[in-house]
């Protein structure tokens, strides 16, 4: 009785032995998604969750086939604080580092989010070989013109969403609808002291003036600035129509609560401007942001029906998190983990040099169209219509709802003024 | 004009963001590098009062202004009273609880721009040509009554008397019968309350965010040494100074410029007189 009873638990042993190490040994390790991101900010955040949802949804349905064998992906997020006052570069370049060597990240998706930590990640990249896609908040041109010049070096970093070039374009043109319609042409701009604003601020300025605006300020404003009373001031002095605004500190809700309570007769219209991106916007200003307009870079941003994804995303998005997607980083986020996973799948192998060739000949719809890298430069191909390239997104706030009033192929609504402009 | 009144506006509320900062040096020695932080953590605590509980505004803030008191208090009686003496040290643990109380708020959600709490009154009207909203009237007129009331406390009342006795001399007042680490725990406690009035009174302009605390810091740490350190009715007169400052400096020069102001103003009393404008006391120290 007692050596049986001793088989029995021998056996029992043995097989849950082999159970546990050959579901270790048999099973494919995971694809590793390092996310370097400034997670207590919008920028940050709405990556992390877009990246989480895209990977949830992949694994839900058996994950990636990488040469016949189903593999997993797993995300790792840190914090690399880049959107904080002073932009600590450091820290951001110390996150992304200990992603790749401590955590042993296949692929870098997301961040950094600031341009300025993300075009000295570059070189990090390139060192360790690592594929990067940018998501959520690198919008200098100079990115992808680093890429383009030294392409060897830098063929590892991707943007999957439009830059600072494209956002201005897109500006513009509402500007020139807005000259049209309405008769505005004087252009006051407000900017946040970090790169990607700064620089768009002067580029703005130029081409507004070359389009026949009247540029009458510049105010660049250091980043946590609390106060814009004076400048709101200034805008109104000098008869401005349209306040241009670059901006995602948080602190831009106030500058959009101080315009209206001051009632400054000009159309606060912006980019990158964090606090109107959010769903939680109209509430947190008790309404005194309606008629803001801002460019929330990709479609699926805000509710559209650009491709028959973009709702589908959309509507996904919001099951999952309680909120409906919240920044400029959601779609591209949720989408850079797509297109790596069709890339990935077309290499056959998770090896850097072939997954960067299957990138370069991605040619997807996505959430927020065609979604194609050129392949010198390797920033997403932009468009005004989804069949042929990403396609932007400007929303405006308009009796508690995030309208979107540009581009004319997926708008829901046209821009308004405010009653004191009429 | 708008120099005038917007001058005035950011000059009260630098003095309401710094007064807190000067009384609890002024009295226990203790500089309070937590103060941001107390600053934010009282507009948090009147957001969940107000918006989760459902309380009416006026008594959540009231309520909000008791936990800030009583948690200052608790700061000093379990943490600063042992490393009173030691400047170094002070100032670590403080900061040390700042930055748990600051970065344990972010991690717990409290991020991004979604909180806010209501202006005590909607609308604006004209001074002269300029425009200004009610609210901030308000702030202006009670940052100022506030001045004057803690003068008038500091001056008229048994326990703001004590508070100036261990301002000016901690022994004496010892030997006079007045218990210094109480007054200095009291002293924490109305710095917290007066670190609350100072953000239940300018968050309504804006949002209620994290990183303000650190903002909050380094402008009472400006107006302070301006004022020179101890000395709450000097700490006032500096803000009037960089108040000024900072707004001419965004009217004639540029708004980027405008942190600059409070950085050079630092500076600039350092090198020239390192005890600030009504430092008497810390002269004196420095003469001996």
């Amino acid at each position: 009785m007692k050596s049986y009873r001793l088989r029995v638990c021998l056996s029992l042993f043995v097989s849950m032995f082999l159970l546990l190490w050959g579901t270790h040994a048999f099973a494919e390790k995971p694809i590793i998604l390092g996310a370097p991101l400034s997670t207590a900010y919008l920028y940050g955040w709405d990556a992390e969750r877009g990246i989480k949802l895209a990977v949830d949804e992949i694994n839900a349905a058996g994950g990636v086939n990488v040469n016949g064998k189903k593999r997993l992906f797993k995300v790792e997020v840190i914090d690399t604080r880049d959107l904080e006052p002073g932009v600590p570069v450091s820290e951001a370049l110390m996150a992304l580092e200990r992603l790749i060597l401590n955590k042993n990240a296949d692929f870098i998706l997301g961040g950094p989010n600031r341009s300025e930590a993300a075009l000295a990640a570059m070189s990090l990249l390139s060192k360790h070989k690592k594929i990067s896609i940018v998501t959520s908040g690198v919008l200098t041109p100079k990115y992808h013109k680093m890429v383009a010049e030294k392409y060897d070096k830098f063929k590892y970093c991707f943007r999957i969403h439009g830059e600072a070039v494209n956002l201005i374009g897109e500006m513009i043109a509402n500007f020139a609808d807005l000259k049209a319609k309405y008769g505005l042409t004087k252009v006051f701009i407000m900017a946040q002291d970090v790169s990607h604003a700064r620089g768009a601020a002067k580029v703005m300025g130029k081409v507004a003036g070359s389009k026949g605006f009247e540029v009458t300020g510049t105010e660049i404003f250091p980043t946590g600035t609390t106060d814009f009373s004076m400048a709101l001031l200034k805008a109104k002095k000098t008869g401005s129509q349209i306040i241009n605004i670059w901006m995602d500190m948080p602190e831009s809700a106030i500058l959009l609560k101080q315009w209206y309570d001051l009632k400054i007769p000009a159309l606060p219209f912006g980019s990158t401007l964090a606090a109107a991106e959010q769903p939680g916007f109209w509430k947190a200003t008790q309404g005194k942001g309606e008629y803001t307009l801002c460019n929330v870079v990709n479609a699926g941003n805000a509710p559209s029906d650009a491709t028959e994804w973009t709702m589908k995303f959309y509507n996904a998005y919001a099951k999952k998190w309680g909120v409906e997607p919240e920044g400029l980083g959601s779609s591209s986020s949720y989408m850079a983990v797509y297109v790596l996973k069709d890339a990935i799948e077309r290499a056959g192998t998770i090896k850097s040099d072939k997954v960067v060739t299957a990138l370069e000949q991605t040619d997807m719809m996505g959430v927020y169209g065609r979604l194609r890298f050129d392949p010198k430069s390797h920033q997403v191909i932009v468009a005004l219509d989804p069949k042929d390239g990403a396609v932007g997104s400007i929303l405006q706030w308009q009796d508690g709802k995030r309208v979107v009033v540009y581009p004319k192929s997926i708008a829901k609504g046209s821009i308004q003024l405010p009653p004191w402009m009429k | 004009m708008e120099i005038l009144v917007y001058g005035t506006i950011n000059s009260v509320s630098l003095a309401l963001m710094g007064l807190g900062f000067a009384m609890v040096y002024g009295i226990s020695r203790v500089p309070n590098f937590a103060h941001g932080a107390l600053y934010i953590i009282c507009g948090f605590v009147t957001w969940i009062l107000f918006h989760s509980l459902g309380l009416p505004y006026f008594m959540a803030i009231i309520l909000s202004l008791c936990v800030n008191g009583i948690l200052g208090m608790l700061m000093y009686r379990f943490v600063l009273i042992r490393v009173r003496g030691m400047n170094i040290s002070e100032i670590i643990a403080s900061y040390a609880i700042g930055l748990v109380i600051l970065e344990g708020l972010r991690f717990g959600g409290f991020r991004g721009m979604t909180y806010t709490l209501p202006a005590f009154m909607e609308g604006s009207l004209m001074i002269g040509d300029v425009p200004v909203d009610y609210h901030r009237i308000i702030m202006t007129i009670i940052g100022i009554s506030l001045v004057a009331g803690l003068w008038l406390f500091t001056h008229y009342t048994k326990i703001g008397l004590a508070l100036q006795g261990m301002a000016q001399d901690e022994r004496a007042a010892l030997m006079l019968g007045i218990d210094s680490d109480f007054m200095a725990m009291l002293a924490m406690g109305f710095g917290a309350v007066l670190a609350g009035v100072a953000a239940t009174l300018i968050l309504p302009l804006g949002n209620i965010v994290v990183e303000s605390g650190y903002h909050v810091l380094i402008m009472s740490i400006a107006v302070c040494i301006v004022g020179g350190l101890g000395s709450w009715v000097g700490a006032f007169f500096a803000a009037f100074l960089i108040g000024y400052a900072q707004i001419i400096t965004v009217v004639f020069i540029g708004s980027h410029f405008q942190m600059v102001v409070a950085i050079l103003a630092i500076i600039l009393t350092l090198i020239l007189k390192p005890s600030g404008l009504f430092g008497h006391q810390k002269e004196l120290e420095e003469r001996v």
